[in-house]
């Protein structure tokens, strides 16, 4: 017991005493939690710029800009002459579609033949794209309803009957969880997870290039440090992944209890991967920038923004040993879609599962004493 | 300078962990993130369907639903809740309600509501869900509509312009394809690629002016401090550019990422944005005369950098502060003008302003170390 104590202690002191940690962990903290979250404040894209191409300039035409113009999402904000003068604008990003009416427009809609408007979404932008696409294309589906329904009800049928013959049932769609598609609300709760993970990696990491041979058992030597991370995480995990989204306006629906439920041994296998890491590389430069880089792929390889459907299964594998995957999955659903403890037990084992692997690795490094190098060695480099 | 530079390119020969840094890491980079978008669009994303009407009408648009590529049905719930429960623990991304009756409502005329659920936390899988489900259920719907008309005797043809007088032709701009992956990966290549070139310029130029270390024989060796600082630079510069055009071979080449530009403007803008990436690096060391300080900050200003790119959520609906912090980072002007040139194929005349923008960075960032290398040279000279 004693040697535990006094591991966990001298970790402390390793992660206190050390400028360069106290800047990854608690500086970094800061900075990240600000810089971050910052492009994505405005949250919604309302009325994206279209630029109309009116070649009938009749009463239907300009009745159907007009309620285009009048949806939330998009705005007919230019006008433009021909499709180059329209394809300039969207090539200088002042606008994100064209809406072309073509001429003829309103002659072929009186003979009762179809009647073609053309739509050029910028698909260069995801979120772009799909704002134009439903800005155009509901009031369009809408006007063509009515249009139908004015046919039948001129050839006698009755308001409901030609309804129902128009539009035989109703869709709704219900985004569930999100239901504003905010682009925070989105990427936010996984990013915190993701940069917490990335700068505990770093900061354990130096400590343990740096750390000196202790004295001990080497499974007391662990544990005592695991002691050490799971008292100082108990106090940063909780802002990171309670109090900065409650800051920024997220919801969170599940209760602190289940959130260190699940953040205990994503902590516990936060640090002790780290270990790991740093016996790879052995030089802290090097940790750092290798840990830097990696930030991205492991976004990526989580399986939140790149659906996991689309990461080749080899891939998929490699992404199951790195705690952020189930870490992210795990606190989302429940933060974010209200998910039970029980829903989400798979990630708690696996994350279990990974303390486990990497327990071993570490304790393994341990008794082989790879990174118990006396710092006159890292001089000597 | 030349001595120095030959020295550098040695140097890089004979340390595992400088060649392992500015070579292996940012190529081992490019290749995962290649391999994770390589499968390209998502498709056949899992979904449930709540059939309680268990109709002619309800398992045609089941499976309308399973034909559709961006879903497969994979489960069939009794009721909502079971749906629901099926989305909260990831088993679906979505859930398909047909209501009791909804055949016999259709004929009768009293427009029944089908209901698609999505995923919306999980934006880019909730989305192709919603769309892949919508497309689905209009096409079942089109069908129907189509058979009552010609129930009433009217000729197909004449039926089918009857249903959508108004024929909207989508057209994507840019990307016909409608697949992200080019996107993603022309602008990831270059966000790793700005980490690396910042983070390992700096750890090489800490080789030699760090505490301990000795720049004035580097100085003596070039002739001065500036022209040793080159030849610590340049050598990494032509590695970068080297690994940005290996990247490109594969990207446009192998992957076929259609290249619709300039290939010249390309090649000045991946220049100056290399260099542009170096000098964030050189400076932050030269600043803090501290590896981990250097990289704290170099980690604040190319970390985040992805998101200030605006291709997720678009720069123009950014806030102004965050429009101007993204403006002078390298790589969110490196990006445009890629993306501008190889997939949009921008006029040459627009993509003048991404370079002018990156040509402005980088002459500010070298003033910047142009004065701190003077203060160092004096301090060298007082000290000799």
């Amino acid at each position: 017991m004693k040697a535990v104590i006094s591991a966990l202690l001298a970790e402390l002191r390793g992660i206190f005493s050390d400028r360069q940690v106290r800047l990854i962990i608690l500086a970094a903290l800061v900075i990240y939690a600000l810089v971050y979250p910052f492009p994505y404040r405005a949250e919604l894209l309302r009325d994206v710029p279209v630029v109309l191409v009116d070649l009938d300039r009749t009463t239907s035409s300009a009745e159907l800009a007009r309620r285009i113009d009048a949806s939330e999402a998009v705005a007919l904000a230019h006008d433009a002459q021909d499709m180059v003068q329209a394809t300039r604008l969207v090539h200088e990003r002042r606008a994100y579609g064209v809406l072309l009416i073509p001429a003829g427009f309103e002659r072929a809609l009186l003979r009762g033949q179809q009647s073609p408007v053309a739509l050029y979404a910028d698909a260069s932008y995801f979120l772009m794209y799909q704002r134009v696409m439903q800005g155009a294309a509901v009031p369009l589906r809408q006007l063509g309803a009515e249009i139908e329904m004015g046919r039948l009800i001129a050839s006698g049928a009755s308001a409901d009957v030609a309804l129902a013959q128009v539009s035989p049932a109703a869709q709704v769609e219900v985004p569930l969880f999100n239901p504003a598609a905010g682009y925070a609300t989105y990427v936010l709760p996984a990013a915190f997870i993701l940069i917490l993970q990335q700068t505990m990696m770093m900061g354990l990491a130096l400590v343990a290039t740096r750390r000196r041979a202790g004295n001990g058992h080497p499974v007391w030597r662990v544990l005592g440090r695991m002691g050490a991370w799971v008292a100082l995480y108990a106090l940063l995990l909780p802002l990171y992944l309670i109090v900065l989204p409650a800051l920024y306006g997220l919801p969170n629906l599940a209760t602190t209890g289940a959130v260190l439920m699940l953040g205990l041994p994503f902590v516990l296998a936060t640090g002790l991967l780290a270990q790991c890491v740093a016996a790879l590389f052995r030089k802290a430069e090097v940790v750092q920038i290798v840990l830097l880089a990696l930030g991205l792929p492991f976004f990526f390889l989580s399986g939140f923004a790149w659906p996991v459907e689309a990461i080749p299964a080899h891939l998929n594998t490699v992404a199951q040993l790195v705690p952020s995957t189930p870490a992210i999955d795990g606190l989302v659903r429940m933060t974010q879609m209200g998910a039970t403890p029980q829903q989400v037990a798979h990630a708690f084992w696996h994350l279990w599962g990974l303390v486990g692997v990497f327990g071993l690795f570490a304790l393994w490094l341990e008794i082989s004493g790879r990174q118990s190098r006396s710092p006159d060695t890292d001089a000597a480099r | 300078m030349f001595a120095v530079i030959l020295r550098e390119f040695r140097l890089l020969l004979r340390s595992p962990a400088l060649a392992g840094l500015v070579v292996l890491l940012p190529l081992l980079m490019i290749a995962l993130l290649g391999g994770i978008f390589r499968a390209g669009i998502p498709t056949g994303m899992a979904v449930a369907v709540v059939d309680l009407d268990r109709s002619h009408l309800s398992r045609s648009v089941t499976r309308m639903l399973d034909a559709a590529p961006e879903l497969q049905v994979t489960h069939h719930a009794l009721s909502l809740s079971e749906a629901r429960g099926l989305i909260v623990s990831g088993d679906v991304r979505g859930a398909i309600y047909l209501p009791q009756g909804l055949e016999r409502n259709v004929t009768r005329g009293e427009r029944p509501e089908i209901v698609t659920f999505y995923d919306n936390q999980h934006m880019s899988a909730g989305s192709l869900v919603a769309r892949g489900a919508r497309n689905a259920i209009d096409t079942a719907l089109a069908g129907l509509r189509l058979s009552i008309r010609q129930g009433q005797g009217e000729a197909t043809v004449q039926a089918l312009v009857s249903i959508q007088p108004i024929a909207l032709q989508s057209h994507a701009l840019f990307n016909p394809a409608f697949d992200y992956v080019h996107f993603l990966l022309a602008a990831l290549v270059p966000t790793i690629l700005q980490i690396i070139a910042a983070a390992g310029t700096a750890y090489a130029v800490s080789l030699d002016f760090g505490p301990g270390r000795h720049p004035q024989v580097l100085a003596r060796m070039a002739g001065g401090v500036l022209p040793a600082m080159l030849g610590k630079i340049l050598p990494y510069t032509c590695v970068f550019v080297l690994i940005l055009g290996v990247s490109d071979i594969v990207l446009y080449g192998l992957l076929a990422v259609p290249l619709r530009g300039s290939l010249p403007m390309m090649a000045m803008g991946a220049v100056m944005f290399v260099l542009a990436a170096q000098l964030i690096g050189a400076l932050a060391f030269v600043l803090t005369r501290d590896m981990g300080r250097a990289a704290s900050i170099i980690a604040v200003i190319t970390a985040p950098a992805f998101g200030f790119m605006g291709l997720g959520f678009p720069r123009d609906a950014m806030a102004p502060l965050a429009q101007a912090w993204g403006a002078v980072i390298p790589g969110t002007w490196y990006v445009e003008l890629r993306i501008d040139q190889s997939l949009r194929a921008t006029p040459t005349d627009l993509s003048v302003t991404p370079l002018l923008w990156l040509g402005c960075i980088a002459g500010v960032l070298a003033a910047l170390l142009f004065v701190q290398l003077l203060r160092l040279q004096r301090r060298i000279k007082a000290a000799s």
